[in-house]
């Protein structure tokens, strides 16, 4: 008897979620838009207000927001698309676009968005979503990315050293090298350095961060002409620039991995620079107020280089009413909650009016020399459909580097993986015969 | 081991110098081994994530001077940013649904395979035999690519389905249902029972006992299940509490207060079915092991 | 029904009960038949079929076609291949002195008739009870770098002379580090098993030993740990083939590093299946797990066999 209750009592619990599920199904049809997102918990917060928002102006109209975690973000987008569930808007990557382009899940985007809006894109914003091959627009944003070099102003004072006022008068690498060494004797300083390795060793932030200090010293991920990676990856300048960032780990200059991505602003400031991304900005200077000392990427070899590309929205090719996606797209970008949310995450402006309505970043602003750098020295990650490999196998180098083993040999495998998963697929027609 | 003695051991008596060592090191030992998850419930009530990291180096991991229950307020909705009600409820209703059935149509084959009639039954038990060596690990791969064409990702039944059958579990009700004596079954039949009839009302509630084994077994395998969900959801729609624990490792910052308050909430469930069912729990897995 | 009550020699109705009985026992027998057909033999089969050709994960442009045994080869021709294998032995030899020694010591403890013993068995229990996943959002907290609980008891201990350990950053650490989370939290199983093992033994042979007047020690030496043989040998292998499916710790909290120090069997078959999406590539290193458990099963059945 008593058995039977407790079974009883599973079967009502099925039977009112399934109740619970019918109730949530529409009652009528409404154009409804699906959208495959990312992102922090305040993030979230502002996409689902953003879109209850569209949804009280747009009556007909029904979002749906599907939320995927941020790591392994790639491979759920991958089985969406296997399963065929393919969302109508997704969110992505600004790298792994060409990706995305070539195996043809997303549409060019331009003939579905308010033309205001497309007009109103910064350089760099339409550069992050452009595919090369057909030079067409697959995805947009409101906001673009780069990384500068944080400095604890008390620090800085405090040894005389220089500070760049600009992109043109940036360190250079001797420079760095010499402002850590006399910042490892600072009292209070643990590490003159962060580069966040924190972040993890398979994280986005490894090629985002680091491939820039490869181009920088002359080398690239792969040769964009040729689309072969050895002998550019594995080449003598690559080697000297990851054994610089190897010789700091190894010297005690580096916030080691597991120290967290915090160290700049803790307590009692163990790191005395950062070479951070823009988002870092709002973290830190919550704690730290005027200590922070904005400052262009060092000139590591002949030419300053900074990376560019965040995450960006694009409509796919599963998308039943493109024409819809776009409108909400239109919406969302103009959003006044978005932008609110952004800019308090000291967001780097990829639209000319969210730009406007940035101090942030507009001359005289804090971070103004982060939006005159990416103009003069932005260099994008290899927009090549191999992408997600050529990331991959550049982690694996840089966590082998940093941990002190070989790096002309790592980086050699590396260039190897990438190539023989190129040849894996025949080129990524028409990228090999271009 | 009768009940009487248990009830001596809670009696004291004197104690050799032997015995007193012993107890003072098992004592030192259980403190050791349990002050992890003290730390964890502790954690779990501090006001935020940086408070957590502060005190974690001292005594002061062990202590919280202003709980709060915030932590648990900002991850239990069903509908925010972070619906750990929902991961939880999700949970809950993948281990409730694979486990009835798990129990269902396990003991069934068992049944079938041990008093059934039919021909090749002995074939069909060396091959299911056979089957249990295949780890889940080593068909993950091939499995997602199926799931995927089938068009089961992202579902509920995807990570119910797959795992309601197993070879190990028939194996033993198989074993169990071929100790009940032959003229019980036979006498069954004689009186013109069905063989559903013979399983349902006699072997049914004659198997509890392994009933409760599969049940904790498949429960607890169910509850801590990574790998396969990790690989099989994408949405919040079915994704289980432990994927979505898990999800904190992969954010730029490790919100710890939120970690910390959505793992009690995993482990309360099972803490309360242990302190239930404890005696259950340990011949659960002592018997599986001879099994 | 009562037909069968019934001397009836009738051959079509005998028919007809058989067939009705048939069909009844092939509904019961199916489902769970069919289910396993669908979600472990053919995804089994399936894996051979990848592992000889480029299957991706995602159908792209360029299609899936037969390549023949290239897999394999570069599966056994890759050093990481051959370094996460021989990480899940260094693992395994790790893992099994600690966890197996912690938990034959706290059964001995917990099987000695002290008071409060059912207390303290509840209690050595609770990790084995938590999820894996739970454990590591413990211990990462625990292994935090510079302070965290395990660095200051270190200093503490040691005068403040060790500095503090980067626990799951350091290459030389990582997977230690590894192997006290996983011992700390599978222990309770094998505490249990030398438990039913313990109380297999007949405390007559004690009694005895204690009149020849051996001590605890000798006692533990030339009776216990005799008497436990074959629970060593099941306890050794389980947790043997535990260890070469490592993967939910190294996944959560490593993600194989230090460079590749942890990277396991499994992570590296999930890192080229899922991340990479080379299925076909994945299938044959689950081919190639798949070979190594069934060995690892063999021998231990041949020691049972041998022990019993």
């Amino acid at each position: 008897m008593l058995k039977s209750g407790f079974l009883g009592k599973r079967l009502l619990i099925v039977a009112a979620l399934a109740a619970a599920t019918a109730a949530t199904l529409p009652a009528e049809a409404k154009t409804k838009i699906t959208m495959m997102h990312q992102g922090t918990a305040d993030w979230v917060q502002t996409y689902k207000q953003v879109a209850a928002e569209f949804e009280a102006a747009n009556p007909d109209y029904e979002v749906e927001l599907i939320y995927a975690p941020h790591d392994s973000y790639n491979e759920k987008l991958g089985a969406a698309i296997t399963a065929k569930q393919l969302p109508d808007i997704i969110e992505l990557d600004a790298p792994f676009l060409a990706n995305y382009a070539w195996s043809k899940y997303v549409v060019p985007i331009s003939p579905y968005i308010d033309p205001a809006i497309l007009a109103d894109m910064t350089a760099s914003n339409v550069a992050q979503g452009t595919y090369p091959i057909d030079n067409k627009l697959y995805a947009i944003g409101l906001a673009d990315s780069s990384i500068v070099l944080y400095g604890n102003r008390k620090y800085l004072e405090q040894i005389g050293a220089r500070i760049p006022t600009g992109v043109d008068d940036a360190w250079t690498r001797e420079e760095l090298e010499a402002v850590m060494a006399k910042l490892a004797k600072v009292d209070g300083v643990k590490w003159p350095l962060d580069l966040f390795r924190g972040y993890g060793i398979k994280s986005e932030w490894v090629t985002y961060a680091f491939s820039t200090v490869l181009q920088s010293m002359g080398c690239d991920l792969i040769d964009r002409k040729t689309w072969k990676a050895t002998g550019t990856l594995d080449s003598e300048p690559c080697v000297k620039a990851t054994k610089m960032l190897q010789d700091w780990a190894k010297a005690g200059m580096v916030v080691p991995q597991s120290a967290g991505t915090n160290q700049f602003y803790a307590a009692g400031n163990p790191a005395a620079l950062a070479m951070g991304g823009h988002w870092f900005y709002a973290e830190a200077q919550k704690t730290m107020g005027d200590n922070i000392v904005v400052m262009p990427l060092p000139k590591f070899g002949d030419k300053a280089v900074s990376p560019n590309g965040t995450w960006i929205w694009a409509i796919t090719s599963a998308a039943k009413n493109p024409e819809a996606a776009g409108k909400f797209l239109s919406y969302f970008l103009a959003s006044k909650t978005l932008r609110d949310q952004a800019r308090s995450q000291s967001a780097y402006p990829g639209l000319k009016s969210f730009a406007a309505s940035s101090p942030l970043y507009a001359p005289g602003g804090a971070m103004a020399v982060a939006f005159d750098q990416a103009d003069k020295t932005a260099v994008a990650r290899p927009p090549h459909p191999a992408y997600p490999t050529i990331t991959v196998a550049f982690m694996e180098a840089m966590d082998t580097i940093f941990n002190g083993g070989d790096p002309k040999k790592a980086l050699n495998k590396a260039a190897r993986k990438i190539d023989e998963e190129i040849e894996d697929n025949a080129g990524y027609p028409p990228f090999g015969t271009k | 081991m009768s009940a009487s003695t248990l009830l001596q051991k809670f009696g004291w008596r004197r104690l050799s110098r032997l015995e007193i060592v012993q107890l003072v090191s098992l004592t030192i030992i259980a403190i050791v081994v349990v002050s992890p998850l003290i730390i964890l419930v502790v954690a779990s009530l501090k006001p935020d994530r940086f408070a957590i990291l502060a005190d974690m180096g001292s005594m002061r991991a062990f202590w919280v001077d202003d709980p709060t229950l915030n932590n648990y307020r900002e991850i239990l909705s069903f509908d925010g940013a972070l619906p750990f009600g929902r991961y939880l409820v999700n949970s809950v209703f993948i281990l409730l649904t694979t486990v009835t059935g798990g129990l269902l149509i396990n003991s069934m084959a068992a049944f079938v395979l041990a008093w059934g009639q039919m021909r090749g039954r002995a074939v069909i038990l060396s091959v299911l035999i056979a089957l249990y060596i295949i780890p889940q690990e080593s068909i993950v791969m091939p499995l997602l690519v199926l799931v995927n064409k089938l068009g089961m990702s992202d579902g509920f039944s995807a990570q119910i389905l797959p795992w309601m059958a197993s070879p190990i579990y028939i194996f033993l009700f198989y074993q169990f249902f071929k100790q009940v004596p032959k003229d019980i079954v036979e006498a069954a039949r004689m009186d013109g029972a069905s063989l559903f009839r013979i399983y349902w009302s006699i072997f049914v509630p004659l198997s509890l006992p392994v009933m409760a084994t599969v049940t904790i077994l498949l429960g607890i395998d169910m509850w801590n299940q990574y790998l396969w969900p990790m690989l099989v959801t994408q949405s919040d729609y079915a994704r289980p509490i432990s994927v979505a624990i898990a999800g904190f490792f992969g954010q730029d910052t490790v919100f710890w207060n939120t970690a910390m308050a959505a793992s009690v909430l995993m482990m309360v469930p099972v803490l309360v079915f242990y302190l239930f069912f404890q005696k259950w729990f340990m011949n659960s897995f002592a018997g599986a092991v001879k099994g | 029904m009562s037909e069968m009550a019934l001397p009836t020699t009738d051959k079509r109705t005998k028919l007809r009960i058989a067939n009705r009985e048939f069909r009844q026992e092939l509904g019961m027998l199916m489902p769970a038949l069919v289910l396993l057909a669908i979600f472990l033999v053919v995804p089994f089969l399936l894996s051979f079929w990848f592992s000889l050709t480029n299957e991706r994960l995602v159908p792209r442009p360029v299609p899936a076609s037969f390549i023949g045994l290239q897999n394999f080869q570069r599966v056994l021709s890759d050093p990481s291949f051959w370094n996460s294998l021989w990480n899940v032995i260094r693992f395994t030899l790790m893992v099994l002195p600690i966890q197996c020694g912690f938990a034959l010591l706290t059964a001995v403890l917990i099987n000695q008739k002290l008071p409060f013993r059912n207390l303290f068995r509840s209690l050595l229990f609770l990790p084995a009870i938590s999820s894996m996943v739970i454990v590591c959002v413990i211990w990462s907290t625990l292994y935090q770098f510079p302070t965290g609980p395990l660095n200051s008891l270190l200093q503490g201990l040691t005068f403040g002379l060790a500095g503090p350990v980067d626990w799951l950053g350091d290459s030389a650490w990582s997977m230690p580090a590894l192997v006290l989370l996983s011992a700390w939290q599978a222990y309770g199983f094998q505490m249990i098993v030398y438990l039913a093992g313990l109380q297999n033994i007949s405390p007559e042979l004690y009694d005895a030993a204690k009149i020849d007047g051996a001590n605890a020690w000798q006692r533990f030496w030339h009776i216990t740990m005799p008497g436990l043989k074959q629970t060593h040998v099941f306890v050794i292998l389980i947790t043997t083939i535990q260890a070469f499916k490592l993967f939910t710790q190294v996944n959560i909290l490593t993600q194989g590093g230090p460079d590749g120090r942890t990277d396991t069997v499994v992570h590296y078959m999930i890192h080229s299946g899922f991340v990479e999406q080379k299925v076909g590539y994945a299938s044959a290193v689950s081919i190639i797990l798949f070979v190594i458990v069934l060995a690892v099963s063999l021998v231990q059945r041949r020691l049972m066999r041998d022990a019993s």
